[in-house]
């Protein structure tokens, strides 16, 4: 077993975990935050997706003991005290989610493209989320949320 | 042609243009994201009642990550489980050798059929299962389950499960319906005489004699591929049993609680009435939900066995080689064709590979009952045969077995256009069932409730300016290597299945209305991301004119829920919400008699006014609503002398469309409502490569009154999307030995953002009558038309090399070898330079 020293949404957590123990795991199982989702395991769906380091990651690529010492941000670190974000609100206004399984992936792949770049054009927003799939909407309404959360993220700066 | 102006009726403005630019500084996303036309539809929370296009209230759990699905439920001292599966497609198992695995750190308990047996009479399959919940001698797929491993956490479960041991003796393998056919074919079910699973025959009297007769007979033979659901959350139990109440809890990721429940109940041999199943939130099923399957049994019988609470997640490869698959059925059908066009006859053979099982599921019924689609063909002869072969069992799949005749169907019309030198609109228009024969009964018996079929067609079109299309068309094949295609679908889909022993015939749920005035909402059907929360509130916050903050609707729970199918069939608009507001109704009647005794008025003289009652000929006579709900449950000798207490009431709604019975012909309604769609897609495929691009897609769907307009639309451009994935992409590939060759989603490829174009829909509103709603089923029709419409628009692009595309999906590499035989056979002569130098 290994001890792992991760901060999560700003909180500091410790564990003893098994070296091979997916970050997505320690997330979900470990800790209690099930917002990432499972939904392959190889790295295709996008359901776990995090920022790690301020980038977004699939969750089940990084083994939990590679984040020791990092900052990990989930889905659960996106609303401000209480209060829902650009991107979320976006998502609830655009009709976004339907099952719901995707969305914290997509969200997740969503904020880390707007953390680098507030304008972004409809094509860095497909590729942005091209590695997180939803069966539910057809994305359309998803490509809308971002790029309406993008314009009101940059009208406010 | 000419396209005369349709009739639309007053809520026909729904046009979304999706064709949005990129995103600037300094503009409103509005403006150019325009949601509609009328800006009071945009979604808002204020205008809450049926037809609203109100905001979905799941979703601000699901954007906050604080959505609760059956793997998230964590218990203390759960245990995990994982199952071994067969490697070997059709085999006797010599010998499970499970020691080594029960040694390994964490491990519980090693299981297979034999342990089960010794451990209870149990586990045994009961009817609706498709084999015993694990393989006793034998196995029949690849991913047939032979054992499951308990243990500790979900790594050390999946290590012992590797761990365990099986030999096996092959046996020859099925994997071609046509060859399981065959006298001499080795039999998968020792007790059957043959493979065939399921045959059916119906036939009108004058079938052959009209083929005879014919001007033309026009001849397809076509393949609907097998294709997996791939709903984003797999499959999932938790299971927890209280040996002291005798309790079994059953969280499942399902459709159906009730099924699940009455079969653990069955299995295990326990009262059902000491079984509840939930059905938490549930990540998408597209039929892949649907029945009960064996770890659903054998985590219920292990929770209870072992005393402790129990997980098991199905993993993305056993959700493509080991839960259900859909479509596969191949069809050879003959259109008797007068030389205008006019389709006098159908006569269809069908081959469905329904995999590894021994019993039906809907999907060939459906097939065999619709082939006649949107069009006026009374004379009608099919012959269909299910046949098990050693793949896994063939189940529910979004537009299930109705996918597969609109596909063959739509095809087909196409090649009747194109021999016959019409134009495919037109061909269609000759044929459709026209306006006024609704409701109209088809061949097989089927009452087609509603329909404007005619004008759905011209409106799209109008939508996708079709001549001028046509006209770009021409000028377009100048291109080197590029050839433009156009084309055309129409399909009807029947939604809200009903038979006997089958159920589905009703809608059910049951409100109450607290103390407080606050209600509490039982539905029977529950939900699987169609945002039934938020469409079952604004049936009840209309019918109790209440703010939807005092309405909640609970999670799909065996002990709280009316009995039910489950969702499914696209069957919520058409039975349950109509009960939703059979039951609102019963509600405030009984509210208002209530007050009226209390006022001393007429009960018809009052009015629900938010949390009071207000009197229409005297406004300031009015009753607290929280004076009704104390008179109701506290002072109950206040209430009208024949009235009981309470404020708890059940709606059902029976739909009065079905058919149960067969006539002396087999004729029956096995559906409640026929919504349907027309597409005009466009293409350009790139005769270098094979590669596809649509460069339209337009789509005209009607399904009745839209409860929440906002809720179809999202709903139809999803649909629409899996049909782009099921024409273009997605394939489950047996090979000959019946390994799957594609169990991954790196090779089981689903439609990402990038594959889907800008789409335009449209909706016209033609009311089913047989609802006090007018609502047709929304969430399979979109599906259908991309199989067809992508073919089509191949077809008429490859027109001058006379290429016939006749398998799915429509993938480069498929289209090139057509390409290029195309050309080996001297056919390329008529072929332009642009295809030549491709």
């Amino acid at each position: 077993m290994v001890n792992v020293c991760v901060r999560v949404n700003g909180i500091e957590h410790q564990a003893e975990v098994e070296p091979r123990l997916l970050l997505v795991h320690l997330l979900r199982d470990v800790l209690g935050l099930t917002g990432a989702h499972v939904g392959c395991v190889v790295g295709r769906c996008g359901a776990c997706t995090v920022l790690w380091r301020g980038k977004p990651v699939k969750s089940c690529m990084v083994f939990a003991v590679q984040t020791d010492g990092t900052e990990v941000t989930t889905v659960e670190g996106l609303a401000r005290e209480g209060e829902l974000s650009a991107l979320q609100r976006a998502f609830w206004e655009y009709d976004a989610a339907e099952c719901g399984y995707c969305t914290p992936g997509m969200l997740m792949a969503a904020h880390g493209l707007l953390q680098r770049n507030r304008t972004p054009t409809e094509a860095e927003i497909k590729r942005a989320i091209s590695g997180n799939l939803c069966r539910c909407t057809g994305y359309v309404n998803i490509v809308r949320a971002i790029q309406a959360a993008a314009i009101e993220v940059s009208e406010e700066e | 042609m000419e396209y005369p102006q349709q009739r639309r009726s007053r809520r026909d403005q729904y046009h979304i243009p999706l064709n949005s630019t990129l995103s600037r500084r300094g503009r409103r996303a509005d403006e150019r994201l325009q949601v509609s036309r009328d800006p009071s539809q945009n979604q808002s929370d204020s205008a809450y009642g049926i037809g609203a296009r109100a905001r979905r209230q799941e979703t601000e759990r699901f954007v906050k990550g604080t959505g609760t699905y059956v793997d998230d439920v964590h218990l203390p001292n759960q245990a995990f489980a994982s199952f071994v599966r067969s490697i070997a497609a059709h085999a006797e198992i010599k010998r499970i050798d499970a020691e080594v695995a029960r040694t390994l750190p964490g491990v519980i308990g090693v299981f297979t059929a034999a342990e089960l047996a010794r451990g209870a009479a149990a586990v045994v399959a009961p009817p609706g299962i498709a084999q015993c919940p694990l393989a006793t001698d034998r196995v029949r797929y690849v991913g047939d389950p032979i054992a499951v491993v308990i243990a500790d956490s979900r790594y050390q479960a999946m290590d012992a499960a590797l761990a365990v041991a099986v030999e096996y003796d092959e046996l020859p393998v099925l994997v071609d319906p046509e060859r399981a056919l065959a006298p001499d074919a080795p039999l998968l079910f020792a007790e059957r005489p043959n493979n065939i699973i399921e045959e059916l025959h119906f036939a009108t009297v004058d079938a052959d004699r009209v083929f005879e007769e014919a001007d033309h007979v026009v001849r397809t033979r076509l393949h609907s591929q097998r294709i997996a659901a791939c709903p984003m959350e797999p499959r999932a139990v938790t299971a927890a049993y209280d040996p002291g109440s005798d309790e079994l809890t059953v969280w499942v990721s399902s459709s159906g609680v009730h099924g699940v429940r009455g079969r653990i109940a069955q299995a295990l041999d326990m009262n059902e009435a000491n079984v509840r199943v939930i059905a938490p939130d549930v990540g998408g099923s597209f039929g892949a939900k649907n029945g009960v399957f064996p770890e659903e049994i054998i985590l219920a019988y292990l929770a209870r066995a072992l005393r402790r609470p129990l997980k098991w997640a199905e993993t993305r490869i056993e959700h493509l080689s080991a839960s259900k698959h859909g479509r596969d059925q191949t069809h050879e059908l003959e259109l008797a064709v007068r030389s205008d066009g006019r389709i006098l006859g159908l006569r269809d053979r069908i081959v469905a590979d329904m995999g590894a099982t021994a019993r039906a599921d809907n999907s060939l019924t459906s097939a065999f009952l619709y082939m006649s689609g949107p069009y006026d063909i009374q004379t009608y002869k099919v012959d269909a045969y299910g046949v098990a072969t050693n793949k896994a069992a063939h189940g529910s799949v979004r537009g299930i077995g109705k996918a597969d005749a609109a596909f063959v169907l739509e095809r087909t019309m196409d090649v009747v256009a194109r021999e016959l030198g019409i134009d495919p609109i037109e061909v269609r228009l000759r044929n459709f069932i026209p306006e006024e024969a609704f409701p109209y009964r088809t061949a097989t018996g089927a009452n087609l409730d509603s329909g404007r079929y005619h004008a759905c067609l011209h409106r799209a079109a109008e939508l996708a300016g079709y001549e001028q299309l046509r006209r770009e068309q021409a000028a377009l094949q100048d291109r080197p290597g590029i050839r433009r295609g156009i084309g055309v679908s129409f399909v009807i889909e029947p939604t809200n299945a009903a038979r006997r022993d089958f159920g589905g015939g009703y809608g059910a749920c049951r409100l109450r209305m607290e103390l407080s005035g606050a209600v509490s909402v039982y539905p029977n059907v529950g939900q699987q991301g169609q945002g039934h929360v938020t469409t079952i509130t604004q049936i009840v916050a209309e019918g109790l004119r209440l703010p939807k903050e005092m309405i909640h609707v609970f999670d799909s729970d065996s002990v709280l829920s009316p009995y039910g199918p489950g969702t499914g069939s696209s069957r919520s608009s058409v039975t349950l919400m109509p009960a939703v507001h059979v039951a609102a109704d019963l509600l405030r009647t009984k509210i208002l008699r209530i007050a009226g005794h209390r006022l001393g008025l007429d009960p018809s003289d009052l009015r629900l006014d938010g949390v009071t009652i207000r009197s229409v000929t005297h406004p300031d006579r009015t009753l607290p609503l929280r004076e009704v709900t104390q008179t109701a449950y506290l002072n109950i000798d206040r209430l009208p002398p024949d009235m009981e207490p309470a404020l708890e009431v059940i709606g059902y709604f029976v739909n009065p469309n079905i058919v149960y019975e067969h006539d002396e012909m087999g004729r029956r309604n096995e559906f409640a409502a026929y919504p349907y769609e027309a597409v005009i897609a466009v293409i350009d495929l790139d005769t270098t490569t094979g590669a596809i691009e649509i460069v339209k897609y337009v789509s005209v769907h009607d399904c009745g009154v839209m409860l929440n307009p906002q809720i179809v639309l999202t709903q139809h451009l999803g649909c629409i999307a899996q049909g782009i994935g099921a024409a273009l992409y997605e394939e489950l590939r047996y090979d000959d030995d019946g390994h799957l060759m594609n169990g991954t989603f790196m090779d089981y490829l689903l439609p990402t953002v990038n594959e889907i174009p800008d789409l335009v829909v449209d909706h016209m509103v033609t009311p089913t009558p047989f609802t006090p709603l007018g609502a047709k089923g929304a969430g399979e029709t979109g599906m259908l038309s991309p199989p067809a419409a992508l073919g089509n628009a191949i077809e008429d692009a490859l027109r001058p090399l006379g290429v016939e595309v006749r398998e799915l999906p429509y993938t480069p590499d498929r289209l090139l070898r057509l390409i290029k035989a195309a050309r080996g056979n001297g056919s390329g002569t008529a072929v332009t330079e642009g295809i030549a130098r491709g």
